[in-house]
């Protein structure tokens, strides 16, 4: 399952899946990004959900179509059909639950068996806001991420905080990729026929990954 | 009416006052509320109210006389809806449950009390997240919340395979508005055992085999039944899962509106999970020349938000009892 055909105007179209324990805060922070919205009342979301936006990167629009995944376990049976073709991850714990970010570890094994092994993956430590309920310090999950070479944020879904820059760092990660995988090859990356799934080349994501992470 | 703050300042969001409440005890959202139900003269529904009554007699002890003689009766009658004040009472005996819970007395009891369950952690972060617009589960720590997180521990002791499992808290919640913890526990053990129609544990249990089952038949009787809409699915790369899950796993309890909700598990306990198929079928139908000139991404948002009048019980299940 790659992108799939979106109708209004792109230079690139990129598959993102939000992945991560039961009631971290992947719905909100999708809602946050894409609509600018946040709900208190939310359901847990039962299945898969999905939502889109477009940025701009450089001087090209990037759509975005992201998977928002049930959390629970069990629910993997079916959420994992969503990550084939995905270029990107937000792997989400919540910073207030240690047990989310210890699992973390078989999320990314999770991901790591099911996409290409160039995906771009976003370490996401939410609801940063609950300062006085932290359990994960930010040193420790950096650290990990330094070690697994994803990059990392922290975020609040509630108080809007890193929410665009997670989203946005990682899409424009896929881009610096692919625009410079196409111009090696000397094509021209706008050129790219529109829904056509964007292969993350294996070099340039472990070159880039070397730059390091933790932008924010 | 008095506004029960204190527990509820904690909460963030404002108290609503009891006529901002449905019907059905949900906060209305916008002011469209013409449910067909709501619409029924008041001597008509009292006169359905009766004959429903004599059906059944008093605490149900006609009923199962009742259907072996008049089968076809009965379900036709429940398929116009049964009248809400005694959906509770009906539904327990057209699912089996009342047997069940006569013939397992205690048992509820001590599976709440004495047992401890591994699914607890996960049954209490669902609570809030369950009906949250509804004022019986508002409230934190609130009766509500509390009989709803009972019966899926309970649920959760009683099937240690099955646990507890997202969606679960949909079914569980639907029923504790119609009837007491322990009518619903051993309503949803009607259920996931299979007392009177095929078991439902499938949906919850490890790779969740049911699901895949259903979303797979579904696929099948969509490129039967509306072989256009089927194909155009297949060029968009639309499947099922993308959509119906919920259907399935929560009888569409999850998103759709409440009176749509109820009378499909009217049919739903009496005839089984056929009309879950049937209900889908006929949305698509509904709703077919606009979904068959959409592109990916608006077709999955049109799969996801049907239009008001597609949710009209009086409208929608006609055309699903009309899909053979």
């Amino acid at each position: 399952m790659a992108a799939y055909r979106a109708d209004d105007d792109y230079d690139y179209l990129f598959k993102l899946v939000l992945i991560g324990d039961s009631g971290v805060g992947k719905s909100n922070l999708l809602s946050r990004f894409t609509k600018n919205e946040f709900n208190l009342e939310s359901k847990s979301t039962i299945g898969v959900e999905f939502a889109t936006r477009s940025i701009r990167v450089d001087d090209k629009v990037v759509k975005a179509q992201i998977w928002d995944t049930a959390g629970q376990e069990r629910y993997r049976a079916i959420t994992s059909a969503y990550y084939r073709g995905a270029v990107g991850a937000l792997l989400v714990y919540d910073v207030t639950r240690h047990i989310t970010f210890e699992n973390v570890e078989r999320w990314l094994k999770e991901l790591r068996d099911h996409t290409d092994s160039n995906i771009v993956i976003m370490l996401v430590g939410n609801k940063a806001d609950l300062r006085h309920l932290r359990a994960v310090s930010t040193e420790e999950a950096k650290a990990f991420a330094e070690r697994e070479k994803t990059y990392f944020m922290e975020t609040s879904a509630l108080e809007s905080l890193n929410v665009e820059n997670a989203f946005t760092e990682v899409l424009t990660q896929i881009y610096h990729v692919v625009s410079r995988k196409a111009l090696e090859v000397g094509d021209d990356p706008a050129a790219l026929p529109k829904g056509q799934t964007i292969n993350v080349g294996k070099d340039d994501v472990s070159a880039l990954k070397k730059i390091g992470c933790c932008s924010a | 009416m008095d506004r029960s703050r204190g527990i509820n300042d904690y909460e963030p969001g404002p108290v609503p006052s009891e006529s901002r409440v449905d019907r059905y005890g949900f906060i209305k959202q916008n002011v469209s509320n013409s449910s067909a139900a709501e619409g029924l003269g008041k001597s008509r529904e009292a006169r359905r109210v009766r004959k429903w009554r004599k059906m059944i007699g008093v605490g149900g002890s006609d009923w199962k006389h009742y259907v072996r003689r008049k089968p076809h009766v009965v379900k036709r009658r429940i398929r116009k809806g049964i009248p809400d004040c005694l959906r509770g009472l009906v539904w327990q005996l057209i699912s089996g449950s009342r047997d069940l819970l006569l013939m397992n007395p205690g048992v509820y009891e001590q599976l709440v009390i004495y047992e401890t369950s591994a699914s607890e952690l996960d049954i209490i972060r669902d609570i809030s997240r369950t009906f949250p617009t509804h004022v019986f589960f508002q409230q934190r720590h609130g009766p509500g919340q509390r009989s709803l997180y009972n019966v899926l521990k309970a649920y959760s002791v009683f099937d240690r395979a099955v646990g507890y499992v997202q969606g679960m808290g949909f079914l569980a919640g639907l029923l504790l508005l119609y009837m007491s913890e322990e009518d619903a526990f051993w309503l949803l053990v009607a259920l996931l055992k299979g007392a009177v129609h095929a078991p439902m544990e499938g949906l919850y249990q490890v790779g969740l085999p049911l699901v895949q089952q259903y979303l797979f038949q579904f696929e099948h009787l969509v490129r039967e039944h509306l072989p256009k809409l089927g194909e155009h699915f297949n060029r968009e790369m639309i499947n099922p899962s993308m959509y119906a899950s919920q259907w399935f796993i929560t009888v569409f309890s999850y998103s759709f509106p409440f009176p749509l909700a109820l009378r499909i598990w009217d049919v739903f306990l009496f005839e089984g999970v056929k009309i879950v198929f049937k209900v889908g079928l006929a949305l698509l139908k509904y709703c077919h020349d606009d979904l068959i000139n959409l592109s990916f991404e608006k077709l999955i948002h049109a799969l996801r938000n049907f239009p008001e009048d597609a949710m009209n019980p009086d409208i929608l299940l006609p055309m699903a009892y009309s899909i053979k």
